[in-house]
């Protein structure tokens, strides 16, 4: 485990045995130091401020009904981001049938993309459109593979933490994550560029 | 093209920084000679690319949250909902364990037994379709019992008649003939006392059905039997000769036999 790591695990011990013992302070700290990483998370999830911010709220209330649960040693990054990550989960496939509704709104080969009309800041938006649609149709771990790697800047060893799987397992999910989003994004990449 | 081959394996990883360096940099040089390689990983920038084209949104997103006032609030939450919990009441507990999704499955049974059970007993034992039994599958015409009734009746007062002729006949020859102890055990015996039992039978029976005439026969029969069996050792002469008047003068075997010829063709006329 990096020094890093390791220093600001023993910080959060510490934080974690005042949260016990019901400081709010220490509480407010915690959650200061993981807001963010929480809501990078759940918005590269859902791709939606509103869903984000829901599942940063309920991270943290998770964390104190089971605080007592995580043990000394335990990595608290690798911990509280599972509990995030399941959360995660379970709004997502709450809100599926509504997504798959405002996707069959706005399907994909419908979008306008005669590329010499549209400038640079038309042709971004529609990238962004394309690859969330196609993130969208990535396998559930896969895209949780995906998202923890690029946009939470895990390490694969991280990663493997806090999806309770193997480093090789989640570098092959990677891979396969990485081929099918060039297999989906490929017809419509000579569109847009 | 192995090393190829294995190569392209690592390449997301390599796009990625995950290798260790050695084999990061072998993967550069590689790159640098092999076009094919090259064209792969190409096309894995691009796939890099597009994920990165929602950076803007994350930057936007995160830009519109105040992250400083954001941990005040979930504290606040947290802890105000732990706070205001309210404790439940030991009915709500009740509830819950006797309405636990469990158990929906045993409720469900039980309450499909309760119908099908109320509804075999009103199928069975209620409706209109219940199992008829043999008596409901024999019909009688409304006067059949009447009829069967005035018929044993019939019957029953030709026997009474018979065995009643039979006696008087008996006690008209012997009691000229013979020592009145001997005819006296015989009208002391238990036919008399049969006869008079039936009699009281079969006046229901004459009354019922109104006959009047065989009646005031049977009456007479009655009366005479009833003086036969009282009758003693040192009964007077005048006495039994009072009898033997009596049954003349009132012609009992006539009358018996005449009733009986009337009773046996009332019985073929009705048939």
């Amino acid at each position: 485990m990096p020094r890093r790591t390791v220093e600001e695990n023993r910080d959060v011990c510490a934080l974690l045995e005042r949260i016990k013992k019901d400081d709010r302070e220490a509480f407010q700290e915690l959650v200061s130091l993981y807001q963010k990483r929480i809501f990078l998370l759940a918005f590269s999830f859902f791709r939606n401020r509103e869903d984000a911010m829901d599942i940063v709220q309920e991270t943290f209330m998770r964390l104190y009904q089971k605080i007592h649960t995580f043990r000394e040693g335990q990595n608290f990054q690798s911990w509280i981001f599972q509990v995030a990550k399941n959360l995660c989960i379970d709004h997502y496939r709450k809100n599926r049938s509504k997504r798959k509704e405002w996707a069959s709104d706005q399907n994909i080969e419908e979008m306008n993309f005669s590329s010499q009309d549209r400038d640079d800041s038309h042709q971004a938006v529609d990238l962004k459109m394309i690859f969330s649609r196609c993130l969208e149709k990535l396998a559930e771990k896969q895209r949780t593979v995906f998202v923890l790697k690029h946009y939470n800047q895990l390490k694969y060893r991280e990663i493997a933490q806090v999806l309770n799987i193997s480093p090789g397992t989640v570098k092959s999910l990677h891979f396969k994550a990485v081929q099918n989003l060039r297999g989906l994004i490929s017809p419509y990449l000579g569109r847009v560029q | 093209m192995k090393e190829c081959k294995r190569i392209n394996n690592d390449l997301v990883a390599f796009l990625y920084g995950e290798l260790q360096d050695e084999r990061q940099e072998f993967i550069s040089s590689h790159l640098k000679e092999c076009s094919s390689c090259q064209r792969k990983m190409e096309r894995l920038r691009k796939v890099q690319k597009g994920a990165d084209s929602l950076n803007e949104d994350i930057k936007t997103a995160m830009a519109s949250v105040d992250w400083n006032a954001l941990p005040a609030q979930i504290t606040d939450t947290v802890f105000g909902k732990e706070v205001q919990e309210p404790k439940e009441s030991w009915v709500v507990n009740i509830s819950r364990i006797l309405f636990q999704p469990k158990l929906r499955p045993v409720y469900a049974a039980l309450l499909i037994g309760v119908f099908l059970g109320a509804l075999l007993t009103y199928v069975f034992v209620r409706s209109p379709f219940q199992r008829k039994t043999t008596a409901d599958l024999i019909s009688y015409p409304p006067d059949f019992i009447e009829k069967v009734e005035l018929e044993m009746a019939r019957r029953e007062t030709l026997d009474y008649l018979k065995k009643s002729q039979y006696l008087i006949l008996d006690f008209v020859q012997t009691s000229a003939e013979k020592e009145p102890s001997s005819w006296q055990r015989k009208f002391a015996s238990q036919k008399v006392k049969d006869l008079l039992s039936k009699k009281k039978y079969i006046n229901q029976q004459l009354n019922k059905f109104k006959m009047a005439k065989a009646k005031e026969i049977c009456n007479q029969i009655e009366f005479l039997f009833y003086e036969l069996a009282q009758m003693n050792d040192e009964i007077p002469a005048w006495r039994l000769q009072e009898i033997h008047n009596f049954i003349e003068e009132k012609q009992l075997l006539l009358k018996i036999k005449l009733l009986e010829k009337e009773l046996k063709q009332s019985e073929k006329s009705e048939v």
